[in-house]
């Protein structure tokens, strides 16, 4: 397999004019939908670090296309967002939906980020840093992004809905939830393109902060505060629940850090709303993989074991909604 | 119960303790990592088979209390009702409901869960 892909790699690149050969390919465990391996390429002067990501079988419903992924990174770069450099992006059969971009170094995961030592100056930074870079996607210019989705605050609130009533596993909490999400004012903003996924785990980290924003596959345009409410979900602080953003920073960071870059100036309420959002939409996406398992589609013990996180969601729901958590 | 020791939760126990002890230090990490997954489910069923009748019955009796003239509380009507408008949001019995039947789920599913642990304490 690793030959193979190795030497339709080779070609590929070839045909579009990078030349190299490809050495030391090696799959890496990136995201539970995607193939990612990291490889060099080596011409005669020197040796570069390239990841190549492709789309695998059976990826969810909600994401875009891999290629898609690829002109968003392009289109944000141009605003000095910091993204990895795309070099190559597959429309072929022969590698797929695929692209090709240069290393950025970097930690992702999300305990090592919170826990290690190396990291532990980068920290009181990054809810800063996060919202400076959140506000830079979202001042992106759509005209060469129009082939992205596109909903409203109020559209996305009933698709959401409607895609959990599709599994028909009634919650109480969740329709608690959507009734008082349609019930919400989500603001007033001029379309933006949102990441989707903006959170520990989808940052390069390094010692002096974030370093790189990956995995795009769940870019849409809409509403620009989805993602300041989603990175603020407990789902994404991974144990350390007091830190409201990501487990390592505090809303005030954040929101000065979005403030010095955005012409829209934005407030902690409207976050929270969009935290409750976020936090449903989650556990929407947990109950589609938990299906996937029990539908036959996939069989998987992780994927099952999902099926019991759900509820994680809906306590942190009745703590939002209920009893005042933050 | 007709069965003879071990009890279901004896046996599970077991499995759990097996794959602990001897199983997860003899594989590669990412491995290891799986059967971490495969003893947090046997856990999760363990603590069902423990509580889970009981935590039932404590369901419907709130949810008794939460909807009125429900016949035979379950999930699924609570849900409706919710839904249906059949409900008074803003009821304390209703709130009451929803925060005490969802700490019971984690109770099941992942009583280490940093928000269950906060509203426990």
């Amino acid at each position: 397999m690793t030959e193979d892909l190795s030497s339709k790699l080779f070609s590929s690149l070839s045909d579009s004019g990078i030349h190299g050969r490809i050495e030391d390919l090696v799959p890496l465990t990136g995201g539970a939908s995607k193939e990612i391996w990291k490889f060099n390429l080596v011409d005669s002067k020197e040796s570069t670090r390239m990841i190549f990501r492709r789309g695998a079988q059976g990826e969810s419903s909600l994401a875009i296309k891999t290629a898609d992924e690829a002109k968003i990174q392009e289109e944000v770069s141009k605003t000095g967002v910091s993204v990895p450099q795309i070099i190559f992006v597959s429309n072929d059969s022969k590698l797929g939906d695929a692209y090709v971009m240069k290393f950025i170094e970097g930690e992702t995961i999300p305990r090592k980020i919170l826990r290690d030592e190396r990291f532990k100056s980068a920290l009181p930074l990054l809810a800063n840093q996060c919202g400076e870079e959140i506000a830079k996607i979202h001042n992106t210019p759509l005209d060469n992004l129009q082939f992205l989705p596109k909903k409203s605050s109020k559209a996305l609130v009933e698709d959401l809905y409607l895609l959990y009533e599709s599994y028909k596993q009634p919650s109480p909490v969740f329709e608690y939830a959507y009734r008082w999400l349609k019930e919400q004012d989500f603001g007033n903003f001029e379309d933006s393109l949102v990441h989707g996924d903006f959170r520990l785990g989808n940052i390069l980290v390094n010692e002096s902060g974030l370093n790189g924003i990956i995995d795009w596959e769940l870019a849409h345009i809409g509403n620009p505060i989805e993602d300041l409410g989603w990175m603020c979900g407990n789902s994404w602080r991974f144990g350390n629940s007091q830190m409201v953003v990501g487990g390592f920073g505090n809303l005030e960071d954040l929101i000065a850090g979005y403030n010095s870059v955005s012409a829209e100036k934005i407030n902690a309420e409207l976050i929270k709303t969009w935290q409750v959002f976020g936090t449903f939409r989650w556990g929407v996406i947990c109950l589609m993989q938990v299906y996937a398992h029990l539908n036959g589609t996939v069989n998987s013990v992780e994927k099952a074991a999902i099926g019991r996180r759900v509820s994680e969601t809906e306590i942190d729901i009745v703590d939002l909604l209920l009893l005042g958590g933050k | 119960m007709i069965f003879d020791r071990p009890t279901s939760i004896e046996l599970i126990e077991a499995v759990i303790d097996f794959l602990d002890s001897e199983i997860k230090s003899e594989l590669p990490p990412h491995l290891a990592f799986k059967i971490r997954i495969v003893t947090n489910v046997l856990k999760i069923v363990q603590r069902e088979v423990n509580l889970g009748d009981q935590l039932s019955e404590e369901a419907k009796k709130l949810i008794a209390d939460a909807i009125e003239d429900i016949q035979d509380p379950s999930m699924n009507k609570f849900a409706e009702a919710i839904k249906n408008g059949n409900a008074e949001l803003n009821k304390e019995s209703l709130k009451k409901a929803l925060i005490e039947i969802t700490k019971s789920k984690l109770s099941v599913d992942n009583p280490n869960y940093s928000t269950y642990k906060k509203l426990v304490e």
